[in-house]
């Protein structure tokens, strides 16, 4: 049994997602009422691979939402990342994925010292990132999409905003080693830790976020932002694809301008139709083929019986890894997304 | 997101158990605690007296909540905080109200759902904020108590299982009755806790996690988990 860890992008889009799934008692309530929200297993899934195999799986709502970070409210995230792992845990999940948000704070909160949840103690083998699998979907848009968008890869300028993140890192580990665009924008805020990165990658070059724009033919968005960015569609070269890889979206609306192209990042399509309602929730064409990238690697492992932490801990996804889920990845029937998305803009929502 | 600072943000300074604040707030949450499991020792007995056939174990449940009450009684002691007693029989007045009555009329499932399960999931989540921040001396204290509590949950929740069908909208009716009273006292009480560091958001949370598993232990789905958990919260008074 294989597990997901799921956060909604906003307040009206959870009030909303609340009422959709007949939770009225959720889908008028503020954000305090969120914080206070215990997590909910609010979904069970049947996915068959293209092998045939077929696994089940559990969707847990944390009740964590994008505005309490953007609000100060550290402890009560950190509190919605450990309540959702205990309840997967105490349901006996083997491999459960930590969507969006939930691994960052993971992370950044050290939660790996508070794993005593009550009368549960966390057994962080059982949760994975999805990060390996979100770098290499992600990687896979970048090559895939430049042949469909008319954009000649070898000749191209790729920024990667987020670059020293956990799955920004990976991107650049992946387009340095196999893509080979002519040149390597590195977008983060932390200077030192683009330093680094650029050392290890042997190249790249490292730039504020609105020079790299106005210089990529390819921008792979994967900041960790809980809001989007206002960007003006003006300021970008054509033709330029936009694959934007953040939950929330990193990118804040829709940008209208012929030749400029965005992709939902970090989003798989299955071959097969999935039996289950959460994902209609999302702003995709097929919702029971679309979704994200990370959630698919708990699948994978699930598939393969490999029930540990495949991605764990931060900047550790390596080109190898990357290939390894890849191609398990492929065997069960899932590639990268490559349609246009609707907008730019997040899920819809209001 | 800058890691260091949030790390820190998310940390809270040193209590100082020996303050007059602290042990101010802790003479009403000290209070409060101690009138609970003074009930819940009376509350199963009463409740031994309505199921004899469980009569042993009730009784045994009721000497334990004798020994919580004395162990917080020494936690008071060694603080050197008289407990405010009449703000804690005020504070209850209304949950006991509602428990005695339901006892009168024979009420059982009303009985098991306002001592074994709100009243015994209320504590847990209280005690379980309460250890991490607690002086040494109550923290081992409550240690203790939280496991006790829980066989005290198990108790009620297996018996209302047991009945599920004969009791159900009994269950649902206590529920919609005493939900909305103990947000009410988790409210009032806010500040106090606070002053202890026990974050009023974060028991709400402990309380419905466990409230919720019960209930859906019991024969509950999901759905009317959600909806009977919910109950009155987002009426209940916000600071
Ligand atoms: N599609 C999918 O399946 C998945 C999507 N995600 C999403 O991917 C994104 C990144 O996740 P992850 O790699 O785990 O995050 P990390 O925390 O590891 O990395 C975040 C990166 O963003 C940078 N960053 C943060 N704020 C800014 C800013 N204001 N401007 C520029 N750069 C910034 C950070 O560097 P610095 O702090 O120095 O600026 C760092 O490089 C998130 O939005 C997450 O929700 C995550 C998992 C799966
Ligand atoms: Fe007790
Ligand atoms: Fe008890």
């Amino acid at each position: 049994m294989f597990g997901l860890i799921g956060h909604l992008t906003n307040l009206s889009h959870a009030q909303r997602v609340a009422r959709d799934l007949g939770y009225d008692e959720y889908a008028c309530q503020d954000l305090e009422f969120w914080c206070m929200a215990p997590p909910q297993a609010v979904d069970e899934i049947t996915i068959t691979s293209v092998t045939g195999q077929v696994i089940h799986g559990q969707y847990v709502e944390s009740c964590f939402l994008p505005e309490m970070l953007a609000q100060g409210k550290f402890k009560t995230a950190m509190r919605k990342v450990l309540n959702a792992m205990a309840l997967v845990q105490k349901r006996g999940i083997d491999i459960t994925a930590l969507g969006g948000f939930s691994s960052i704070i993971f992370e950044n909160f050290s939660l790996e010292k508070l794993l005593n949840v009550r009368d549960i103690t966390l057994d962080i083998r059982r949760f994975t990132t999805g990060n390996t699998h979100t770098a290499y979907i992600l990687s896979q848009q970048v090559e895939q999409g430049a042949a469909r968008y008319g954009i000649d890869l070898h000749r191209a300028t790729v920024a990667v905003v987020g670059a020293t993140g956990d799955i920004g890192s990976g991107v650049c580990r992946w387009l340095t080693r196999h893509s080979g665009p002519k040149e390597l924008l590195l977008v983060a805020r932390d200077y030192e830790r683009l330093e680094r990165l650029q050392q290890e990658l042997g190249s790249g070059t490292i730039l504020p976020v609105e020079e790299a724009l106005s210089r990529a033919d390819i921008v792979v968005w994967v900041a960790s932002l809980n809001q989007g960015m206002a960007i003006d569609p003006a300021t970008l070269r054509t033709p330029c694809l936009l694959i934007d890889g953040g939950y929330p979206k990193n990118m804040a609306g829709a940008l209208q301008r012929p030749g400029v192209y965005v992709l939902d990042g970090g989003m798989v399509e299955h071959s097969l139709d999935i039996d289950w309602k959460i994902m209609s929730f999302l702003n995709v064409p097929n919702p029971a083929r679309q979704f994200f990238a990370c959630f698919a690697e708990s699948m994978l492992l699930e598939f393969e019986g490999l029930h540990f932490n495949f991605s764990w801990g931060r900047n550790y996804i390596t080109v190898e890894k990357m290939e390894q889920i890849g191609s398990l990845s492929r065997k069960h029937g899932f590639r990268p997304l490559l349609e246009i998305s609707g907008a730019g803009s997040e899920p819809v929502i209001q | 997101m800058n890691r260091t600072d949030e790390s820190t943000a998310a940390g809270a300074p040193a209590l100082d158990y020996r303050s007059e604040t602290y042990r101010d707030a802790y003479s009403r949450i000290n209070a409060i605690v101690l009138e609970g499991e003074r009930e819940a020792c009376a509350n199963y007995l009463a409740l031994a007296e309505l199921l004899p056939d469980h009569a042993d174990a009730l009784k045994k449940l009721s000497a334990m909540e004798n020994r919580h009450f004395k162990g917080f009684q020494s936690c008071a002691r060694n603080l050197e905080v008289t407990p405010d007693d009449e703000f804690a029989r005020r504070y209850f007045a209304g949950l006991d109200a509602n428990f005695q009555r339901a006892a009168a009329s024979g009420d059982i499932a009303a009985c098991m759902v306002i001592q074994a399960l709100i009243i015994e999931c209320f504590a847990i989540a209280a005690y379980n904020i309460y250890i991490p921040v607690a002086d040494p001396f109550a923290r081992r204290v409550t240690e203790g108590v939280v496991k006790d509590e829980y066989t005290h949950l198990n108790f009620g929740q297996q018996w209302l299982k047991d009945h599920f069908e004969a009791v159900r909208p009994g269950i649902e009716q206590a529920n919609a009755q005493n939900l909305p009273i103990v947000w009410r006292m988790l409210g009032e009480v806010e500040d106090d806790a606070a002053t202890l560091q026990m974050d009023k958001e974060a028991i709400v949370e402990d309380f419905l996690i466990q409230y919720g598993e019960a209930l859906s232990d019991i024969g509950f789905t999901t759905r009317d988990v959600m909806k009977m958990s919910a109950r009155g919260l987002a009426a209940a008074p916000r600071a």
